[in-house]
C-alpha cells in the first residue's frame, strides 16, 4: 500500500518532468486520487487512427508495481484486441507479462504501439479480427477510420 | 548489524540510477546472478515472490524485470570480498534453514578480521606444536562453518575432504618441520587448507582459513568458543551465561601447558 503511493508519487513527478518530452502521451493523475489516473494517447500516424486522440482510464490496484494497472478505452475504438464496448484491452504485458518495471507512461506506449500492430490471434472485438484475419486490410482500416473520426477527433462544424 | 553498508548504498545509488521496481533509491544493492540487472533486495524477492504464487510450482527460476533473463539467484550483501546468494524460490519448501548458530557464524565474517586474534593465540599454537594434538570437535565445526557458509545442509562431502585436508598437513613430514620455524608450517597448512576449500567457498576462503586456525588455536570446544567470540563481539551469545565463557577462558589457560608438556612425545604417525 505504501510502497504503491510512494512509487505512484515517483512516476508522477517523472510525468511532470517528461510532460515535453513524448508529445504523443499526456497522463495526468486524478485530483483526489492517485490509484486513479486519465492518459490522453495520439493515435499513431500511418495507422486508420491517425490524428485522433484516444482516453485511456488507469485503475492502479494496491499492490502495483507487483500488480498491473487495469488500462481501458474510454474513447471508443475499432481495433482487434480491444472490446468494443468495454474497451478492455488484450495486451500481455498488462496480464501474464506483465513486469514491476513497466510504468504508467511506458504502459501507455506498448498500446500505442499495440494500435499500429493489432493481434488478430488473440481478437476481443472478433469482428475486426476477422476482417484482419481475412486478408481484408482494406476492410479493417476503412472501419478503424470512420470509428476514429466518429469518437477521437474534433466534430467539424 | 548491516545499517551503515545499507545506508551508504543507498546514497551511492542516488536518484540517477534508481530501483526499476520501487524507482526509489537502491536499497541493499542485490543483482540478478545472469543479466547483473540492479535492485532492492526486498523489491526483487518480493517479486519473485508474486512470480511463484502465480504456479502451483514455482520455478527455480526468475525472469528479469527489465530484460526477461532468466535468473537462478539473488547476488546481495556484496561487501568486496564475499556476497550472499538467494535462490529463487528455494527458501519456500524443503530447503535448510539456517540456525542462529549458523547465523551468528556468518555474521563473524562480515566483522573486520582480526577482531578475536589476541583472545585466541595463534602463533603459541603453531610454535608449541599443539596443532598435533587431534582435535574433537573440529568435525562438528567445519560442520556448521560450511553450512553457513554455503547456505546448505548436506555438506558431509566437503567437510570430509577438507578434514582430510587438514589432518594430513597438520601431521605429515613433522620431523622436517621439526627444525624449521613454525611459521613455515602455518604458511603451509593454510596454503594446503586453502586450495582445497576454493572451488567450495570462493571468495570466503581466506577469511575460512583464518577463521579455522583461531578455532584450532583457541582449543575450546564450540560452546566455549562461541561464548568466547561472542563476548569479545559484543553480542548476546544464545543460551551461553557470561560464567561459562569466563569458564571457558579458564579452561584454555590450563589446556596449554598439558599440551606442551607432551609436545615431545607427540612426533606424528610418519
Amino acid at each position: 500500500m505504501q510502497a504503491s503511493r510512494a512509487r505512484l508519487f515517483k512516476e508522477y513527478k517523472e510525468v511532470q518532468r517528461e510532460k515535453v518530452a513524448d508529445p504523443d502521451i499526456q497522463l495526468v493523475c486524478d485530483d483526489s486520487n492517485i490509484f486513479k489516473w486519465t492518459a490522453l494517447i495520439k493515435g499513431p500516424s500511418e495507422t486508420p487512427y491517425e490524428g485522433g486522440i484516444f482516453q485511456l482510464a488507469f485503475a492502479v490496484p494496491e499492490q502495483y508495481p507487483l500488480q498491473p494497472p487495469q488500462v481501458r478505452f474510454l474513447t471508443k475504438i475499432f481495433h482487434p484486441n480491444v472490446h468494443f464496448k468495454t474497451g478492455e484491452i488484450c495486451l500481455d504485458i498488462l496480464k501474464n507479462a506483465w513486469s514491476p518495471a513497466w510504468t504508467l507512461q511506458s504502459v501507455c506506449r506498448a498500446i500505442i504501439a499495440l494500435m499500429a500492430h493489432p493481434e488478430p490471434d488473440s481478437p476481443l472485438n472478433c469482428d475486426s479480427g476477422n476482417l484482419l484475419r481475412s486478408g481484408d486490410i482494406r476492410g479493417y482500416q476503412s472501419m478503424a477510420r470512420m470509428y476514429a473520426r466518429l469518437a477521437a477527433m474534433p466534430k467539424k462544424g | 548489524m548491516n545499517e551503515e553498508s545499507n545506508n551508504s548504498s543507498a546514497s551511492s545509488s542516488g536518484d540517477s540510477n534508481p530501483c526499476p521496481i520501487c524507482l526509489g533509491p537502491i536499497v541493499q544493492d542485490s543483482y540478478l546472478d545472469k543479466c547483473f540487472h540492479k535492485f532492492c533486495y526486498s523489491c526483487i524477492v518480493q517479486w519473485t515472490k508474486v512470480v511463484a504464487g502465480r504456479h502451483s510450482h514455482p520455478p527455480s527460476s526468475v525472469k528479469c524485470p527489465l530484460c526477461k533473463t532468466e535468473n537462478l539467484t539473488i547476488i546481495h550483501g556484496y561487501d568486496g570480498s564475499s556476497f550472499q546468494q538467494h535462490h529463487i524460490n528455494q527458501d519456500f519448501g524443503y530447503s535448510f534453514i539456517l540456525t542462529r548458530a549458523h547465523k551468528y557464524r556468518l555474521q563473524c565474517y562480515y566483522t573486520e578480521p582480526g577482531i578475536i586474534n589476541d583472545i585466541f593465540n595463534a602463533s603459541r599454537f603453531w610454535k608449541s606444536h599443539k596443532y598435533l594434538q587431534p582435535n574433537r570437535w573440529l568435525q562438528s565445526w567445519l560442520r556448521r562453518e560450511i553450512q553457513a557458509l554455503l547456505q546448505e545442509e548436506d555438506v558431509d562431502i566437503i567437510v570430509h575432504h577438507i578434514l582430510g585436508v587438514i589432518d594430513s598437513s597438520l601431521t605429515r613430514n613433522e620431523q622436517k618441520y621439526h627444525q624449521k620455524v613454525p611459521e613455515t608450517k602455518q604458511e603451509d597448512v593454510k596454503a594446503l587448507v586453502s586450495n582445497a576449500a576454493n572451488p567450495f567457498l570462493g571468495a570466503r576462503t581466506d577469511r575460512f582459513v583464518k577463521e579455522l586456525e583461531l578455532f584450532l588455536a583457541s582449543g575450546l570446544n564450540i560452546e566455549a568458543y562461541d561464548a568466547a567470540y561472542m563476548q569479545r563481539l559484543g553480542w548476546i551469545s544464545p543460551g551461553v551465561s557470561s560464567e561459562a565463557s569466563k569458564e571457558a577462558l579458564n579452561e584454555r589457560t590450563t589446556v596449554i601447558p598439558y599440551l606442551y608438556i607432551f609436545d615431545d612425545d607427540s612426533d606424528g604417525p610418519d
